[in-house]
């Protein structure tokens, strides 16, 4: 048996879990920060270092506590070194290594977009019996991910095996939700903010443009951000009732068809098993209504609390880079732009 | 003194983002390592767009994309190591948050070109020396966009002589 604490601080939530063999998780603890930023309708990196600085000990320690163990029972310790805000990452990093350095465990480097996608070989009171009974991830398996930083369409033939098929050319899907939700005068995040507002709208009340980009598999949101402020601009006064549940039910249709088509396309082209919803956008109600109706062949997405960033995710994730030998040296830096893979052979 | 008489200015109506994006290529091609380009404007006035036409004009291996989620992007260019930092102040108020991002590491560095947008939000970080460009929304029609540029110190203001004749042949 393997266990793996787990530390992610790579942007405003503060987590730590105990993963045992990849999949269990014993503990997942998350202090948020979202209500700390609100106020400025995004993230604010000084406010976002300070937090962790005072949130990451008591999290281990509940973490650890809440999984009956302690340091002596542990096979390592995981930190996501990046992509992520600089200071927010040097927290976690250097807390992992004191961890792992006090110790006498190895430390393990996670990538923050790799640790998403691997939020998927988790079990969930839900789909406990179905890895249970060993019905495992096939590969080859498309993963989208969506949230505030990314907007990431990967193909994965293989464990620790990825090709880069497209991604955001301007605003992530998440960001486009947070600036449209800051037009239309909703609250901070703008995600769950525009689902909500949405209901009771009509998702074609507004044509606003779809950005296909031709074959590639690439997205932009930037022009649609401009058309919903263009037509924000009509009205003298912040919109309201049955015009803001429209004006943020057609930007969702938007968003979210791009989204859905692009990822059913790809799961065709390259003939997946299985397509994988990551990262926070991933909550979306609409995006995993719409892309499971698309796509040929099943889409898997997560309860709520695995879908934003966590720990129990980097420690799912690092255990597949324990089993396979990788340790970090104690020269482990942050890397804030880190990516997963190179562009493939579809790629500009 | 009006816009067209002052050296140290122009000002430009933009008809489109594609416009838009081929004067960033422009600006781009011409910006040398120690330069700082400032980019001001209201949501969705174009500054991306910008942006992006000026990493393609000097030759960056990747698309910018937007700086917003980690505030700085970097991007190399094949043909030596002077590097290009696309930053974003939009959530920064002070010179403390400034140097967790390593700011003055780079900030007029012979070896780097720094794009700074939501440059406004903290003025005291700007070195004396830069570009100042303001893209604004014009009345009338959506995709218009009036593109200010004032240049400050010599270098910068040699840099917009150049590309006003480059740009404009004038």
């Amino acid at each position: 048996m393997t266990r793996i604490l787990a530390i992610e601080t790579s942007c405003d939530e503060t987590g730590a879990a105990v993963i045992e063999d990849g999949r269990r998780i014993l503990s997942n603890v998350v202090a948020s920060q979202v209500e700390l930023h609100a106020p400025y309708g995004g993230i604010f990196p000084e406010i976002a270092s300070r937090a962790h600085v005072e949130a990451i000990v008591p999290v281990i320690e509940q973490a650890m506590r809440e999984a009956h163990l302690t340091y002596d029972d542990l096979d390592g310790v995981a930190v996501t070194y990046g992509p992520g805000l600089a200071g927010s990452l040097l927290v976690g990093v250097n807390a992992a290594k004191g961890l792992a350095l006090g110790s006498g465990r190895p430390l393990l480097g996670v990538n923050h977009l790799e640790a998403h996608i691997y939020a998927h070989w988790l079990e969930t009171a839900e789909s406990a019996p179905r890895t249970a009974s060993g019905a495992e991830l096939e590969f080859p398996l498309l993963a989208l991910l969506v949230s505030g930083g990314h907007t990431e369409l990967i193909l994965m033939r293989g464990h620790g095996q990825y090709e880069y098929l497209g991604g955001t050319l301007d605003d992530a899907a998440g960001e486009a939700f947070d600036k449209v939700g800051r037009l239309l005068g909703l609250p901070y995040p703008g995600g769950p903010a525009i689902q909500r507002a949405s209901e009771g709208g009509r998702p074609t009340a507004f044509r606003f443009p779809r950005a296909w980009l031709g074959e590639s598999y690439d997205f932009s949101f930037s022009g649609l951000k401009t058309a919903v402020l263009r037509e924000v601009q009509k009205y003298s006064d912040p919109p309201q009732g049955q015009v803001l549940a429209d004006l943020a039910a057609s930007f969702q249709a938007a968003v979210v068809d791009v989204l859905a088509t692009k990822t059913a396309r790809a799961a065709e082209e390259f003939g997946v098993r299985e397509v994988l919803l990551c990262g926070g956008v991933s909550a979306n109600r609409a995006l995993r209504e719409v892309t499971t109706e698309r796509a040929a062949v099943p889409v898997r997405y997560l309860p709520p609390f695995l879908c934003t960033d966590n720990g129990a995710m980097v420690g799912a994730c690092a255990y597949h880079h324990f089993q396979a030998g990788d340790r970090a040296g104690w020269d482990l830096d942050v890397v804030p732009g880190l990516r997963l893979a190179g562009r493939g052979r579809k790629g500009r | 003194m009006a816009p067209i008489l002052d050296p140290h200015t122009l000002e430009f109506v933009s008809r489109n983002p594609t416009q838009t994006h081929r004067l960033g290529v422009r600006l781009g091609a011409l910006l040398p390592g120690g330069a700082v380009v400032c980019l001001e404007g209201p949501l969705g006035a174009g500054k991306t767009r910008f942006a992006q036409g000026i990493g393609r004009g000097w030759g960056a291996e990747q698309t910018l994309i937007s700086p917003t989620f980690v505030l700085v992007r970097e991007y190399d260019r094949a043909e030596d190591d002077v590097r290009l930092y696309h930053v974003d102040l939009y959530r920064i108020s002070g010179a403390e948050e400034a140097f967790g991002l390593g700011l003055d590491d780079f900030l007029g560095d012979e070896r780097a070109v720094c794009l700074i947008e939501w440059a406004e939000r903290a003025r005291s970080l700007i070195p004396p020396e830069h570009l100042w460009v303001r893209l604004a929304f014009a009345d009338g029609d959506p995709l218009r966009r009036i593109i200010n540029f004032t240049a400050q110190g010599e270098r910068h203001a040699a840099l917009l002589r150049r590309f006003r004749r480059e740009a404009f042949g004038v």
